[in-house]
């Protein structure tokens, strides 16, 4: 029984790590990506550039989804 | 007067002014455009992102002409699309501060119908990027007298102006009182437009109170290398500055000197950098001095907050620029003046 709570809130406590990064990091791209159509807009040639400081904040999730399999199959 | 809600786009609004202002002219074409006939500046510029204006208006006006009409109907039209794509309460600041054209286009009327200029002549110098459309500047520039201008401004905007400053026109036909009323009739309108209750239109608010302390610098400035003295003086203060308030001012303006007015200033943040305006020998170069100025503390302000108004206030402060040194080259060129002087109108 324990070990059926113990493995329950290590499940919990991955799912928080990735949903929890990944809201951060929506909110971090938030402003980003809207500078980022902005500066496209104006200037169609720094695409590349926008698109990689774009998808920077996604980082983070993989902090997040590092945690997450170490919690699972660590523990 | 203003009525959106929300925070507005900031960030998107900051990336695409900063895309639009790595767009613009540089000093060096500046200096390239020096060498040229006024045909090929207008060439020059098509291919600096002018051309669907150069080529628009081409049908109709040629020369200078068309050199003036195209740069002032881009400068519209870029201010139009800032303002398009702006949302919350970002649009409303940029379209307070747009409204600025609404009140330069007035005096624009009000000075062509005072001299007696063509239709034609007054349409060249306006600016359609404020809350009035074309329609309402067509009948601003058909009014009959410059009474029924404002009669016609009062009903669009709101502004009127006194009795006494029309009956001082009537007596001797100079403008001065009633373009100083509408000048303080902008800055009201912004500031009373502006709440200043959050952060965002705070630093729009303060900016704003920094430039009118600017404008009263300059008018002092003025005043002092015309030896116009402090009673006469007091008449043109624009109240709402950030530092300097009447006393000061009036202060500055009875000061027998230029020197002497400039210590009763010392107290300004931005004392410094107006010192070493106190020796530009004539007032044209003022007046081009204080607006580098005023564009220095706007790049300050918005390096400062980059997520505010001012990287758009900047933008269009440049473009405003950019305009006037296309125009003050090709003027130059078309009057026949040599390089230097036209270089020194510019100061790049």
């Amino acid at each position: 029984m324990a070990a059926a709570e113990a493995a329950g809130m290590i499940a919990i406590g991955a799912g928080l790590a990735v949903g929890l990064a990944g809201l951060g990091s929506g909110i971090a791209e938030k402003d980003i990506g809207a500078a980022a159509v902005g500066a496209i807009t104006e200037n169609p040639s720094l695409f590349g550039r926008a698109m990689i400081f774009t998808v920077l904040p996604e980082t983070i999730v993989i902090f997040g989804l590092v945690i997450a399999i170490m919690a699972i199959f660590v523990m | 007067m203003f009525k959106h809600s929300g925070t507005g786009n900031y960030a998107y609004m900051s990336a695409r002014v900063k895309a639009k202002q790595s767009k613009l002219l540089k000093e060096e074409d500046y200096n390239k455009m020096l060498m040229m006939s006024v045909p090929e500046i207008s060439h020059f510029i098509s291919e600096a992102g002018y051309s669907k204006e150069m080529n628009d208006l081409a049908v109709r006006h040629s020369g200078i002409e068309l050199l003036e009409y195209a740069t002032y109907m881009n400068m519209s039209k870029q201010f139009r699309s800032i303002l398009e794509s702006a949302n919350g309460e970002l649009k409303d600041m940029v379209a307070a501060y747009l409204t600025k054209w609404d009140f330069e286009n007035l005096k624009v009327v009000l000075r062509g119908k005072n001299y007696g200029l063509t239709l034609e002549n007054m349409r060249e110098d306006l600016v359609i990027a404020g809350s009035l459309k074309e329609d309402d500047l067509e009948k601003l520039l058909s009014a009959p007298s410059i009474e029924e201008a404002l009669a016609i401004f009062k009903s669009k905007t709101g502004l009127s102006v006194s009795d006494e400053a029309i009956r001082a026109y009537k007596e001797d036909k100079i403008l001065t009182k009633i373009e100083d009323e509408i000048t303080k009739g902008y800055y009201k309108n912004v500031l009373d437009s502006i709440s200043g209750k959050d952060r965002a239109t705070n630093i729009f608010r303060n900016y704003m109170k920094y430039v009118i302390d600017l404008k009263n610098v300059e008018t002092i400035m003025k005043l002092k290398m015309e030896n116009i003295g402090g009673e006469e003086a007091a008449d043109f203060f624009i109240p709402g500055g950030y530092q300097l308030n009447q006393k000061i001012y009036a202060q500055a303006a009875a000061a027998p000197t230029m020197e002497a007015a400039f210590n009763e200033l010392q107290s300004m943040k931005i004392y410094e950098e107006l010192k070493a305006l106190s020796q530009t020998p004539t007032i044209s170069l003022l007046v081009l001095s204080m607006e580098r100025v005023r564009l220095q503390m706007a790049i300050q302000v918005a390096h400062m907050y980059p997520l505010s108004v001012i990287p758009v206030v900047v933008y269009m402060i440049m473009k405003e620029d950019e305009v006037k040194k296309i125009r003050t080259v090709a003027h130059g060129v078309d009057s026949g003046l040599d390089r230097d002087s036209i270089k020194n109108l510019l100061v790049i």
